[in-house]
């Protein structure tokens, strides 16, 4: 498992409403995000009263009630086929209320007594992907005998961790939401993903890309399936879902493996040699 | 690594750029297929400013370790030299290999100082010394030698990079021919190489970024001598001071010699300048992992009677061709030295592959010259480290093929008939990052030239080179 998160996983208690195979997903900024079809819904006084269930999530009182399965397929460009090579396990699914959860999201943080771990391990940082709730800690630790850096310039999460050695490394608290894609000015094909989510509701997917989002509350809002060489899929959902069919997000790979980066100060990694000056 | 000093209101601190300035595992970089995206913008580092007309400093050191054998190979040459002019008991001289054997030698040791104002205006200065392998002739060269002086007004940029956006520089001083291939993967030189622009020049060269791709270089400089010399790692022993005592036998033999462009020793007046002129196409992506960079060139100059060498009684340029005593001249005619070539450099992430065609006519005789290295630089696994750097971060196994086609004949009598033969060098090696700054290459060079009888022959050679640089 790759993804860190509060799973509460074994749920049977909520109802799997789903979407057909043929919805198409929606890409971030570009497209409308499609609405889910309902089905037939057998909890109406939950769906009546969505300002109640805002009113708990504010008080962080959990409501574990629904769940939505589905199975994330990736593709390769023109989806004539699966991307053999992504590893579909390092995706992230997450759903975000319509109406903010925030409490429950910094409750959900700093339930984490211990700060979540992004590893340097024999020149790769591992997890690749680590999905943490807004406001948790995350410790950079060096598992490897020579010195790392880890730094961003993603967004709000600007950072630069220095050099340091094996050990405990350093600590940083996330407080942006967003994506932070993590890199050593050292080793350039060392990358990471820090995805502060703003919802406590998140898991990742297993080998066959099937997931199980659980414990999520009786509300409208969006599930995002996020994977680092694709663009982001969204759908619309109202909890409960109505259907049986699970959610299918079928996915284009787009991006390479690793993304082109410069380093900590904006140079190329690649270029310093063919400087006849070394500078 | 290096060791940078900023001086300015009245302290001086030494920032140890171990880290700072040099990553631990500099250039371990993995291979792999990337695609358009554009990279995350990462703001620039914004750039340490001197302090008013103090500028930053940054030095270098660099030191080479060799071990290097070479084969034992000799070729009759037909100059009448009389018996005085010969070794003990030689009836005539031979082109021969400048040393023979097994040897380990310190071919260099070098310092280096930046000077740094504003990216715009900064100074640069190298001082080799021993300088072995670039010494003409090897044992009466000048071993303590200013490499490179020079001050540039503006951004220069790098081969296979791209500039933010366009500009002119004013380089003034001793620098590398822009056409010069400056990330070699071998320690020895391709036969085009040092044929044509190994050695640095002196005088000016402007260059104008026209946006970012398309590029024009200017240079009025004073022209490298043409000289003689071996394209093995030793030049040879020529016309130094003890040909002059009766009956000689140096320690260092003549090699087997081409025509090439020599060091610059000084800026003379009295010699016309070479002029050249350069335009170029780039194009990289913006993560400056996959760049191509195309480059036309050409020079012209006049070239002078004779030019005095360190160490050499021989004079370079024309006195060259006439051959000693004006005796055995090549068929040239007239002065004039026209060089036109074209350069390829290609990076794709770890894969380099450079490659260079040149054209001349040195007083009218032709030759043309094609080089091509290519080198992959892999990444090794973590399996070991000291002080907290990777023990052998990468390894970078490299080929170069080079060719100079001489299309004149020598004089029958000529003591170097080696200038006209053909000759085709391959050079293959690997290099194998030791720990950051240090690194081992090792290399074969074969190196095959058809005589004037029609058959080839060989002088090869195998070199190890340590490089330690801070």
């Amino acid at each position: 498992m790759r993804v860190r998160g509060p799973r509460a996983a074994g749920s049977s208690c909520g109802r799997v409403f789903c979407v057909g195979a043929g919805l198409a997903p929606a890409r971030v900024g570009t497209s409308p995000t499609p609405t889910l079809k309902r089905g037939p819904s057998r909890d109406r006084g939950a769906q009546s009263a969505p300002y109640i269930l805002l009113l708990l999530l504010a008080l962080t009182i959990p409501v574990h009630a629904e769940e939505i399965r589905g199975r994330i397929e990736l593709l390769t460009r023109g989806g004539g086929g699966p991307a053999r090579g992504s590893d579909v396990r390092q995706a992230v699914v997450y759903f975000e209320p319509a109406a903010p959860v925030r409490a429950k999201t910094e409750a959900t943080a700093a339930a984490h007594a211990e700060p979540y771990r992004l590893v340097s391990r024999q020149k790769e940082f591992w997890p690749r992907v680590l999905a943490v709730p807004r406001g948790s800690r995350v410790q950079f630790a060096n598992d490897d005998p020579i010195l790392h850096n880890v730094f961003s310039v993603s967004g709000a999460n600007v950072f630069d961790m220095g050099f340091f050695k094996k050990g405990p490394g350093k600590e940083r608290t996330f407080e942006s939401p967003g994506l932070v894609r993590v890199y050593c000015n050292v080793h350039q094909s060392m990358v990471a993903y820090v995805l502060v989510l703003d919802t406590p509701y998140f898991t990742a997917p297993a080998a066959d890309g099937s997931f199980v989002l659980a414990g999520l509350p009786k509300t409208a809002g969006k599930v995002t399936v996020w994977h680092e060489q694709t663009e982001p899929w969204t759908a619309a959902v109202q909890l409960p879902l109505s259907g049986a069919a699970p959610l299918l997000a079928r996915i284009e790979v787009t991006r390479p493996q690793i993304p082109p980066h410069l380093d900590k100060t904006g140079k190329s990694y690649f270029t310093p040699g063919r400087d006849r000056y070394g500078h | 690594m290096r060791a940078v000093c900023k001086i300015g209101s009245g302290h001086l601190w030494l920032v140890c750029a171990a880290l700072a300035m040099s990553p631990p595992c500099l250039g371990a970089q993995a291979p792999g297929a990337e695609g358009g995206q554009p990279p995350e913008a990462a703001p620039a580092e914004a750039p340490e400013a001197s302090s008013g007309l103090l500028p930053k400093l940054t030095f270098g050191f660099e030191g080479r370790a060799n071990i290097r054998h070479s084969d034992d190979n000799r070729f009759p040459v037909k100059f009448p030299f009389t018996p005085d002019m010969l070794p003990p008991g030689q009836t005539h001289a031979f082109l021969e290999t400048v040393d023979a054997g097994t040897h380990f030698e310190v071919s260099k040791l070098s310092l280096s100082v930046d000077a740094e104002w504003s990216p715009g205006l900064m100074a640069h200065g190298r001082l080799d010394f021993l300088d072995l392998y670039d010494r003409n002739p090897t044992s009466t060269g000048k071993n303590v030698d200013v490499k490179e002086a020079w001050v540039r007004f503006g951004r220069e940029t790098a081969e296979g990079t791209l500039p933010e956006h366009g500009g002119v520089y004013l380089k003034i001083g001793k620098f590398n021919k822009f056409e010069r291939q400056n990330d070699r993967h071998l320690e020895s030189y391709g036969v085009v190489s040092t044929a044509f622009n190994r050695f640095n020049d002196a005088g000016l060269e402007l260059g104008i970024d026209l946006g970012r791709h398309l590029y024009l270089k200017g240079t009025a400089t004073a022209g490298n001598p043409v000289f003689l010399r071996d394209p093995n790692a030793l030049a040879g022993d020529n016309g130094t001071p003890a040909f002059l005592q009766p009956f000689p036998n140096p320690a260092l033999k003549s090699g087997i010699v081409i025509l090439y462009d020599t060091e610059v020793e000084d800026i003379s007046t009295s010699r016309d300048p070479q002029v050249g002129a350069g335009l170029g196409l780039r194009f990289a992506d913006a993560a400056g992992k996959n760049a191509l960079d195309i480059l036309a060139f050409g020079y012209k100059r006049k070239l002078a009677d004779g030019v005095e060498h360190s160490g050499s009684f021989y004079l370079g340029d024309l006195q060259i061709l006439r051959g000693p005593f004006d005796k055995a001249p090549l068929p040239f005619h007239g002065d004039e030295k026209r060089d036109a070539g074209a350069n390829l450099w290609l990076y794709l992430g770890g894969f380099s592959l450079f490659g260079q065609y040149v054209d001349q006519k040195l007083a009218g005789l032709p030759r043309t010259g094609i080089e091509g290295e290519a080198a992959w630089s892999f990444d090794l696994p973590l399996v070991w480290a000291v002080g907290g750097r990777q023990l052998f971060p990468t390894i970078a196994p490299a080929v170069r093929y080079s060719k100079i086609d001489n299309q004149f004949k020598s004089n029958p009598l000529s003591p170097a008939p080696s200038f006209a033969w053909d000759w085709t060098k391959i050079d293959a090696g690997i290099r194998l990052g030791i720990v950051a700054g240090l690194d081992l290459t090792v290399e074969y060079a074969k190196n095959d030239f058809i005589l004037g009888s029609g058959a080839t022959a060989h002088n090869n050679e195998y070199l190890g080179t340590l490089r330690w640089k801070i």
